[in-house]
């Protein structure tokens, strides 16, 4: 019948668990994923990122003269897909969770790449850095169609008789 | 495992659906009949007449694009030979109509509400009012179906913000904020209580306010991004449907994935109903008065999140799920402090329950309580712990196995007497009972990869993906397309759950309202407020529940 | 898509936010308000107050009415069906209001951010609200998907000015 009272000495001995964040390190283990930090050096700007992020946390846009990805922290769900499937391993996902912010705005990060020019039509199409590993691995591509966008080099392709074998 | 025409239990019951109708189809696992919408009454007639035979869900799927009309899929499931039985009823684009099986089959009540809500279908012989969606959407607008990307939704609708009070029409009633009394696991959801003095005449409940539109959304998102939003169907049972909704696309399109990714699912879910039920015992303790049990019950559990995150980087919502397997492997390491962390919780949770359920208020307020009849808990189908404590063994680990559960044996946790406290001691023994699942799985698990090389989406194939969430049945019906799904229906135990609230409440005290409601377990706990209508004195009051349930608990100083 | 600077509104001057904030640093009473997220972020909410984070060793609680509430701790990426029970328990809040968004959902709409049934998250309602006469003095967001119990913690030490910030906008070139 008394044996509720059972719960005083359980309390003894277990003592304090608390961890006391802030004064003391919060228990972060290693496979903990936090936010994660593009390296500018690498990214090629391929937008493979932004196909398989869920909530579209990441975005490519091409803004003026430059290429945009954008990185809302807010929106992240800290999933880890972005470092899986990025062909140059440009993501690191880092520890960080301490992201509190008074501003929306201060939840963004930005990474400008420099965008090509179509030599036909004058849109932006792809980032410099892309198109210059593109070239990389064709070796055999005229280089005359590598300075086109998709539907401009369809048309060369497909007006200039040299290229149908 | 015994098909449905060699059975000699189901032998009547196959050659009769034979003889209905000559469009059936027999696969490994399901037996699919196309039957006319004339003749559902008498299919739902029998099937619901034989012993053994339960519904599990029923989903409305817009397929006019492919075959020129809607379908109702209707799934009955057969525990005992682990068949599933899938009715097929076509429906007539221009006028979609067809008859309700309410009255024949009482689990489909919410069903048919919902397809009418959200695809539009029309149920004759009964009247249908707005279920899912708010009071003000607009007539015949229905999201599910093709006609509407969800752009054209938001262009659709978006709400006003009245500043009147819509709800009750009481002047008595105080503007009702969503306060929750216990903030953690409140959903926005409310019972109202019909009272006749002290006793509970009947509940009414008021609730989808967490309707988010994730099936629509699934139908534009890719099969690999569709995990993620599964597992953030509930923040407490999420990885129960992430591996429900790969299963169900693993089974439509043949995927074979690795025994190793079995284990590691079935390990990652077993862990997932330790941490599950002691967060349900706590807050049962703290809904009971006994606050101390709340803490040191969250105490153990928090080992318990610390280890998830360990195996899977994050303490809920693990993300841990791909079609085809999963995406972190468990290392020795890993596997032995499993092992050590396991131990430990097993160690002091026994000492601990063991004084904690021997207390007096927890002991009498939980005997005898919130009656649920055997008779009852069939009729509607009920799943999970709820109907365990029933005496019925109806646990999908063992009537649909999947993941590695194919490989052992074990015996579900039953208890027969019905109320409040079967349901907890079922809760507490399932907790012993996965420490050892555990312990097991670890034990045998093969090496190998951790997931298919790659795969092949083909399009218009269907698969059910089924498995037991701490809360009961999780069942998941995938109709692929070629690039995302084309038609998700996602089913938690707690919508099937739900309809038996009324009759627990009947004739029990007040004060007994809320833990009988939180032991079914609500994915959304036990309400935030209770109107409280006293039927004899008309009279309108709305009192946060904690300052109700602890009326009782004063009775015992 | 402009990403751009919000401004405070001026009827609660920042001297006197400051003044309020220096007050309530001793024991701040905090209300859960749920609009419609999975209970990720509310459970770590609950697991703030156990044992091992122990919240309670700064005094603060948690309270059944908006009326008492110093903070709201808001969740969920406000669904359709919830707007208006929203709306009438932030109007209950006394000044200054202060809004601590936790969770991924309450910061920018988590994967349902454009979904009919959803309005996308508190920076998306924060106007609608000034409109009908409800000012937010200051906003706070929490990311995590569910935010951790210590990133709790530090959004608190934030709203009350105990600590600055670590975000901050960054824009590297390639």
């Amino acid at each position: 019948m008394v044996k509720f009272v059972k719960v005083i000495p359980i309390a003894t001995k277990v003592g304090t668990v608390t961890i006391k964040y802030p004064y003391a390190k919060p228990l972060v283990t290693d496979s903990f994923r936090g936010a994660i930090e593009v390296n500018p050096s690498k990214c090629t700007g391929c937008g493979a990122c932004t196909r398989i992020c869920p909530p579209k946390a990441l975005s490519m846009s091409i803004e003026g003269e430059t290429a945009i990805l954008r990185y809302f922290i807010g929106r992240c769900i800290f999933c880890g897909m972005c470092a899986d499937v990025c062909p140059e391993k440009a993501i690191k996902i880092t520890k960080e969770f301490e992201l509190a912010s008074e501003q929306v705005f201060d939840l963004y990060v930005d990474v400008e790449h420099e965008v090509v020019t179509c030599k036909r039509c004058g849109s932006k199409f792809v980032t410099s850095r892309l198109l210059n590993k593109v070239e990389q691995k064709l070796e055999e591509f005229p280089k005359e169609l590598l300075y086109l966008c998709p539907r401009c080099r369809r048309i060369e392709m497909l007006s200039k008789q040299t290229y149908l074998r | 495992m015994e098909s449905l025409s060699t059975s000699s239990e189901f032998e009547n019951l196959y050659s009769y659906l034979k003889r209905f109708s000559d469009r059936l189809v027999e696969e490994e696992d399901n037996l699919r009949i196309v039957v006319e919408s004339e003749k559902l009454r008498e299919v739902a007639e029998v099937l619901s007449k034989t012993e053994g035979v339960f519904l599990r869900t029923i989903a409305a799927s817009d397929e006019r694009s492919v075959n020129g009309f809607y379908k109702m899929y209707y799934v009955f499931g057969i525990d005992k030979i682990h068949r599933n039985i899938v009715i097929e009823v076509p429906v007539d684009s221009s006028d979609p109509v067809v008859p309700s099986i309410t009255d024949i089959v009482k689990a489909a009540d919410w069903y048919e509400k919902e397809a009418h809500d959200l695809m539009g279908i029309k149920f004759s012989g009964r009247t249908l009012y707005k279920f899912v969606l708010p009071d003000d959407w607009p007539d015949n607008v229905y999201p599910l179906r093709k006609d509407y990307t969800v752009q054209d939704l938001v262009k659709l609708y978006r709400p006003e913000i009245v500043t009147k009070a819509k709800e009750v029409e009481a002047e008595a009633a105080i503007i009702i904020p969503i306060g929750p009394y216990h903030p953690a696991l409140h959903e926005p959801e409310y019972f109202e209580l019909y009272v006749r003095g002290e006793k509970v005449v009947d509940a009414r409940y008021v609730g989808f306010m967490v309707h988010r539109g994730i099936e629509k959304l699934a139908e534009s998102m890719k099969y690999d991004q569709v995990p993620f939003l599964a597992e953030r169907i509930c923040g407490i049972c999420g990885f129960v449907h992430s591996c429900s909704y790969c299963q169900a696309v693993e089974k439509a399109l043949k995927i074979p994935i690795p025994e190793r990714a079995e284990y590691i699912r079935s390990i990652v879910l077993e862990i997932e109903r330790i941490h599950s039920h002691l967060l349900w015992l706590g807050v049962a303790f703290h809904l009971l008065g006994y606050d101390t049990g709340f803490m040191h019950i969250w105490r153990i559990r928090e080992q318990v999140m610390i280890l998830a995150e360990l195996l899977t980087g994050s303490r809920k919502t693990y993300g841990l799920n791909i079609i085809g397997g999963v995406r972190r492997d468990i290392d020795r390491d890993k596997a032995k402090k499993c092992l050590q962390v396991l131990d430990n919780i097993e160690k002091e949770f026994k000492n601990f329950v063991d004084a904690a359920i021997n207390v007096p208020q927890i002991k009498s307020r939980l005997r005898r309580t919130g009656l649920l009849p055997k008779s009852e808990a069939t009729s509607l189908s009920l799943v999970g712990p709820t109907v365990r404590g029933s005496g019925i063994p109806r646990d999908i680990r063992k009537d649909y196995p999947y993941a590695a559960y194919k490989y052992i044996d074990f015996k579900p946790v039953v208890r027969s007497e019905c109320d409040n406290m079967a349901r907890t001691e079922v809760r507490i023994y399932e907790i012993f009972q996965s420490i050892e699942l555990v312990k097991n799985f670890l034990d045998r698990i093969p090496e190998g990869d951790i997931a298919v090389d790659s795969w092949e989406p083909e399009p218009y194939k269907f698969g059910i993906g089924a498995v037991e969430a701490p809360r009961g049945e999780v069942i998941h019906i995938v109709i692929t397309g070629r690039y995302s799904p084309y038609r998700w229906r996602a089913r938690a135990p707690t919508y099937q759950n739900l309809p038996a609230i009324p009759i627990m409440l009947r004739d029990i005290e007040l004060a007994d309202a809320p833990i009988t409601i939180a032991s079914i377990d609500p994915c959304f706990s036990c309400t935030d407020r209770a109107l409280i209508i006293d039927i004899s004195s008309n009279n309108v009051k709305s009192v946060p529940l904690n300052i109700l349930s602890l009326k009782s608990s004063k009775l015992f100083r | 898509m402009e990403v751009q600077r919000q401004t405070n509104l001026e009827t609660f001057s920042s001297k006197d936010l400051e003044k309020a904030l220096q007050r309530i640093k001793k024991s701040i009473w905090v209300f859960h308000l749920n609009t419609g997220s999975c209970n990720g972020c509310d459970i770590e909410i609950l697991d703030v107050l156990t044992p091992w984070f122990d919240v309670e060793r700064f005094g603060i609680k948690l309270v059944a009415s908006p009326r008492h509430a110093d903070v709201v701790l808001l969740t969920g990426p406000i669904t359709i069906k919830t707007l208006p029970r929203l709306v009438k328990a932030l109007r209950a809040v006394p000044r200054p209001r202060l809004v601590l968004a936790i969770g991924s959902c309450a910061v920018g709409g988590n994967i349902w951010f454009n979904s009919y049934a959803t309005l996308g998250g508190f920076p998306n309602i924060i106007d609608k609200l000034d409109e009908l006469g409800i000012i937010i003095d200051k906003v706070v967001y929490v990311p995590g998907c569910p935010a951790r119990p210590e990133a709790i913690i530090y959004g608190v030490a934030v709203m009350l000015n105990l600590i600055k910030q670590k975000s901050h906008y960054k824009k590297v070139k390639t």
